[in-house]
C-alpha cells in the first residue's frame, strides 16, 4: 500500500509549525499507524533528514502516549482504540491522510507531533489522590465494595491520561478527564475523605491551565480510546454542585498537601 | 448559564401556551391580554426579571465563549465531528438569530415601531384589540417569513439547550438517560409547532378577524 500523508512539522515550541507532504512506501495492510510512521522515519533518516517526532510507548493501547489526529479526529477513524491500535488496513490504498498533534492552549507543542501534557498531571496532583495510612496493607476484603460501584469506579478509572478529549473538544476541555478521576474517586470508600477538595482543587486547576468549560457536544466521549461515557461529566457537575453546598458549611479552606507544586 | 437558559425555556413554554389561545377567538385572546396587563406591578416585574435573565444568559455566554476560545489558540487543519449535532455546533449563529428575533419582535408587537400601531383600537367588550393587532401583523408575508426565521433559531437553540443544561446541572440517570436527551428536541418541536401553528394559522386564513 501507498499514502500520501500530511504531516505537522514544527521544530520547537515557539518555532512556526506548517504541514508537510511525505510518501508513506511499501506500507502492509496488518501495519499499525506506528509503524507505518516508524517507515517514513527510516527513509527519512537514511536521507539524512530529521525523523518526524511523535509520541509512543506501550504500542497496545494502554499508556495513553500516542497522541495523533489523523484525518481531523483524535486517534483516528476507529471507536475505543489509540492510535497504535489503528492498522493500514483501515484506510484505502493511495488515500492521504494529514496527521496533526493535539490542540490546545494546555497542550504546548515540544516538537512535530509532540505536545507538553503535564497540564493533566497538575490537575493530578492538585486533587486526584487518596490518604493511604502507612504500615502494613489492610487485609483484603475488609472494606466491602459493592460489584456495581467498583464496575462503575473502573469505567472510570479506565482512563489512561491521553487527553483525547482534550484534542476533540471544540473548546478545549478536560472535563471528561477530570470527571474520569474525580467520579473514579468519588464513588470509592477510599476516596471518600478528600471527596469535597478534590473536586473543586481539580476544576480550579483544570481552568488555571487554561483547559476550556464543556458544551455538552460529548465529541470526547466519541473518540476516548477506552469509551468512558459523558455520563461521568454529570456526575461531576454533581460533585461540584455537592462540594459548593458542602464547603460552605466548613471552618475554613482545607490544606492540599500538594499544595507547594500547585 | 444553564440556569438563566431553562428560566427562559419556562417562559417561551408559558409564551406559546398562552398565545395558542388566538384559536378560541378574539375575546378569550383579548381577555388575556388584558389579564396580564391588569397588574402593572406583576407586569414590569416579569419584564424585568426576563430582561435581566436575557442579559445575563449573554454576558455569561460571551464570557464562556471567550475562555473558550483561547483554550485552542491554533486550530486543526482538518477538524472532523464525530457525534456534535448540528444544534450544538451552531449555538452562537442560532442565539444571534434569536437574539435580533427577540429585539425585533418586541419593536414590532410589544412597542410597536415597527408596522402600523393598533394599540389604541379596542374590541366589542372594550378590551385592547390584541387579537385585530396579531391577525393584521401575521397578513404580511415578510413578517411571516421574519417569524418563520426567528422559530427556526429558537428550535435549534432550544433542541441543543434543554438536554445540555439538564446535563450541566448534574441530572443524569441510567433509567432517565433517554428521557433527559430527548427532552431537548421534544421541547424545542412543542414550542416552534405551537409558535408556528399560531402564524400560519393567521397568514393561510385559519384564524380570520
Amino acid at each position: 500500500m501507498k499514502f500520501t500523508l500530511k504531516i505537522w512539522r514544527q521544530n520547537g515550541p515557539a518555532e512556526r509549525g506548517r504541514l508537510v507532504t511525505y510518501e508513506a512506501q511499501d506500507v502492509t495492510p496488518g501495519m499499525s499507524f506506528l509503524e507505518m510512521l516508524d517507515g517514513v522515519n527510516q527513509r527519512l533518516i537514511g536521507n539524512g533528514e530529521e525523523p518526524v517526532a511523535f509520541e509512543q510507548d506501550c504500542r497496545e493501547g494502554i499508556c495513553g502516549s500516542c497522541s495523533l489526529v489523523i484525518d481531523g479526529i483524535p486517534h483516528g477513524p476507529d471507536r475505543g482504540i489509540t492510535t497504535c491500535q489503528l492498522y493500514m488496513r483501515r484506510f484505502p490504498d493511495g488515500a492521504t491522510i494529514t496527521i496533526e498533534p493535539w490542540r490546545a492552549k494546555a497542550f504546548p507543542i515540544i516538537k512535530d507531533l509532540v505536545v507538553d501534557r503535564s497540564a493533566l498531571d497538575r490537575i493530578m496532583q492538585a486533587g486526584g489522590y487518596i490518604s493511604v495510612n502507612t504500615g502494613g496493607a489492610v487485609d483484603g476484603n475488609v472494606l466491602l465494595i459493592g460489584k456495581d460501584q467498583a464496575e462503575t469506579a473502573m469505567d472510570a478509572a479506565s482512563c489512561i491520561g491521553c487527553g483525547a478529549c482534550v484534542a476533540a473538544c471544540k473548546n478545549a476541555s478536560a472535563a471528561l478527564f477530570v470527571a474520569a478521576k474525580v467520579s473514579h474517586f468519588a464513588i470509592l470508600p477510599q476516596g471518600k475523605p478528600e471527596r469535597t477538595h478534590r473536586v473543586s482543587a481539580m476544576l480550579e486547576a483544570m481552568d488555571r491551565e487554561g483547559f476550556g468549560s464543556c458544551g455538552n457536544q460529548y465529541e470526547c466521549e466519541a473518540v476516548c480510546p477506552k469509551s468512558i461515557s459523558v455520563r461521568f461529566i454529570a456526575n461531576l457537575n454533581r460533585e461540584y454542585l455537592r462540594a459548593g453546598i458542602v464547603e460552605a458549611g466548613l471552618p475554613g479552606e482545607p490544606e492540599s498537601p500538594h499544595a507547594e507544586s500547585v | 448559564m444553564a440556569l438563566a437558559g431553562l428560566g427562559l425555556t419556562i417562559y417561551v413554554i408559558f409564551h406559546m401556551l398562552g398565545n395558542l389561545q388566538v384559536f378560541e377567538g378574539p375575546h378569550a385572546f383579548n381577555s388575556y391580554a388584558a389579564f396580564l396587563r391588569d397588574m402593572p406591578i406583576l407586569l414590569w416585574t416579569a419584564r424585568i426579571g426576563l430582561l435581566s435573565i436575557v442579559v445575563l444568559h449573554i454576558v455569561l455566554a460571551t464570557q464562556v465563549s471567550l475562555h473558550n476560545h483561547r483554550a485552542r489558540p491554533i486550530g486543526y487543519a482538518i477538524h472532523r465531528y464525530r457525534q456534535a449535532s448540528f444544534a450544538s455546533r451552531t449555538m452562537m449563529v442560532s442565539g444571534m438569530v434569536l437574539l435580533l428575533f427577540i429585539v425585533f419582535h418586541l419593536l414590532h408587537l410589544t412597542a410597536e415601531v415597527i408596522g402600523s400601531p393598533t394599540s389604541d383600537r379596542v374590541d366589542a367588550e372594550g378590551y385592547r384589540d390584541v387579537y385585530g393587532k396579531v391577525i393584521l401583523a401575521f397578513q404580511n408575508p415578510l413578517v411571516v417569513a421574519l417569524y418563520l426565521v426567528g422559530q427556526l433559531g429558537l428550535g435549534l437553540h432550544l433542541s441543543h439547550a434543554v438536554s445540555s443544561s439538564l446535563q450541566t446541572l448534574g441530572l443524569e440517570h441510567a433509567a432517565l438517560d433517554r428521557l433527559f436527551k430527548a427532552a431537548g428536541p421534544a421541547i424545542a418541536l412543542l414550542v416552534v409547532l405551537g409558535n408556528v401553528g399560531i402564524i400560519l394559522a393567521v397568514f393561510l386564513g385559519i384564524v380570520r378577524p
